[in-house]
């Protein structure tokens, strides 16, 4: 899947700490673009509801916010910490150490 | 920011999203359809909890001997729940630290609440503590999950100079934090939304304060009211997450950003972030608690937190907004201490200190924008 950017937001939990990132794929390592790009295609991104949080929600748990960005389309999917797909789960762990990395540059 | 008086039923009415689905632009109405959506499994959740409410009671597990009952259970830094258990009831501590706050802060928090407010545990009929330290790696987060407690390390995984938080069982009060939303999940059943989110939130810190002032023996003026002390490692610019005594005061970093927390209605914060900001807006609950415990005097668990415990076990319900816990707070400490008694004029100052006045014009204003920002489609 050819995507441009991705934003990426955690807000709530305990501490209520946002971390939040806005990434230009061309900036990922090669080998980073590629995993992203497959998590992306396998959890056939474009097509998900923009919001997988369908329980009640748990107190302090993060929510996410992900907004993926391509030439002709964007899509926008809300989701808690414990997402029940495990190639959602493998993307929140990606982005949040890539937002992290960005935000100690900053 | 104009202040937002609605509690979730007003803010999103069925009548209010079927017009907004009706008259609304397409992404307006896209949002108000996702809104019905999830409005509707929430209440198909509830229905089959009621119905099989019995059989779900059973699952809980309860102590053997109706006391108190610890098991405290090491997730070996995987996201599986609970782990391996790590230390039971009565067992010497371990030689791990982690394990033993959890021990220490959950008997703390029981002994709390059972001592000085009669209650047998989070369902007061003895469930037992479970609690899970080392979840996952690199886990900047504490939480209650509906059936127990969870615990990560901070940002262990970082070099030292990056860390900002250390293990989250480090403060008792975050112990005490998430066992109280076991509680009110067994009593008010305050929605995790808007203003009953923060007061589901405030609740947490108030009796996670008190757990650790109850520990520390330390009258209202002693405690230094901060939330999370400890949590936050020396890179970053802070005392705690949260300031019960000056919200929006416990940090200031260049990383982490400054405390966003108001302490004052005029300052209500509306957002859809963090389920509409309720680790935000329970600042202001938080700071008229701090005011009556410290007019009140001496220890804050003894009147201030006998009258909060009341009212969330007997009058806070689902929907219960800032204006009616200001009221029923104000009606309980006048049923336990008096009407007119030092103690109900305290709770009364205390919110009057946050711009809320008990018996006060809860009137909904503004419900139909409030409505749109609630379901994101402003």
């Amino acid at each position: 899947m050819e995507v441009e950017r991705i934003k990426f937001e955690r807000t709530g939990g305990f501490a209520n700490m946002r971390i939040a990132a806005d990434l230009d794929v061309r900036d990922l390592s090669d080998e980073q673009a590629v995993t992203l790009k497959e998590l992306l295609d396998e959890l056939d991104f474009p097509e998900l509801p923009a919001k997988l949080t369908s329980s009640e929600p748990i107190p302090d748990e993060f929510t996410y916010t992900i907004t993926v960005e391509a030439e002709k389309w964007q899509h926008t999917v809300i989701t808690g910490d414990t997402p029940e797909d495990e190639k959602m789960q493998e993307l929140l762990g990606l982005l949040n150490g890539l937002a992290r990395k960005q935000m100690r540059k900053q | 920011m104009r202040p937002c008086f609605h509690p979730i039923e007003c803010v999103i009415p069925e009548h209010m999203l079927e017009s907004i689905a009706t008259h609304g632009t397409s992404a307006q109405r896209q949002a108000a359809l996702n809104n019905i959506r999830v409005v509707y499994q929430l209440r198909a959740e509830r229905a089959m909890r009621a119905s099989f409410k019995g059989l779900f009671d059973s699952a809980i597990p309860r102590a053997i001997n109706n006391e108190k009952e610890r098991v405290i259970y090491d997730a070996m830094r995987r996201d599986v729940l609970p782990g391996t258990v790590a230390r039971r009831e009565g067992d010497a501590p371990s030689s791990d630290p982690a394990v033993n706050e959890a021990y220490d802060g959950g008997g703390a928090t029981y002994d709390l609440f059972m001592k000085e407010f009669g209650r047998n545990s989070i369902d007061n009929r003895a469930m037992r503590l479970n609690a899970s330290v080392h979840y996952r790696t690199g886990y900047d987060n504490a939480f209650w999950d509906g059936a127990q407690m969870v615990y990560g390390d901070g940002d262990e995984d970082l070099p030292t100079d990056e860390r900002l938080f250390n293990r989250f069982t480090i403060a008792v009060d975050i112990i005490g934090h998430e066992l109280t939303h076991g509680v009110t999940q067994f009593e008010a059943k305050l929605v995790y939304s808007q203003q009953s989110g923060a007061l589901n939130e405030h609740m947490s810190d108030v009796f996670g304060s008190l757990v650790k002032q109850y520990q520390l023996q330390q009258s209202a003026s002693e405690a230094d009211w901060i939330i999370g002390g400890g949590l936050l490692t020396e890179n970053v610019n802070g005392i705690g997450v949260r300031s019960m005594k000056t919200p929006g005061a416990a940090y200031d970093d260049p990383v982490l950003g400054k405390d966003p927390q108001p302490a004052h209605m005029k300052d209500y914060v509306n957002t859809v972030s963090d389920n509409g900001g309720v680790h935000i807006n329970s600042g202001i609950p938080n700071h008229a608690f701090y005011l009556a415990a410290l007019e009140i005097g001496g220890y804050a668990w003894k009147k201030a937190g006998r009258i909060w415990y009341t009212a969330l076990r007997d009058k806070l319900s689902e929907n219960s907004d800032f204006q009616q816990c200001a009221d029923l707070t104000h009606q309980t400490a006048g049923e336990l201490f008096g009407n007119g008694s030092l103690e109900q004029q305290a709770v009364k100052n205390g919110w009057a200190g946050v711009g809320l006045t008990v018996g006060g014009d809860a009137e909904p204003k503004g419900c139909f924008e409030a409505a749109l920002r609630f379901i994101g489609a402003t």
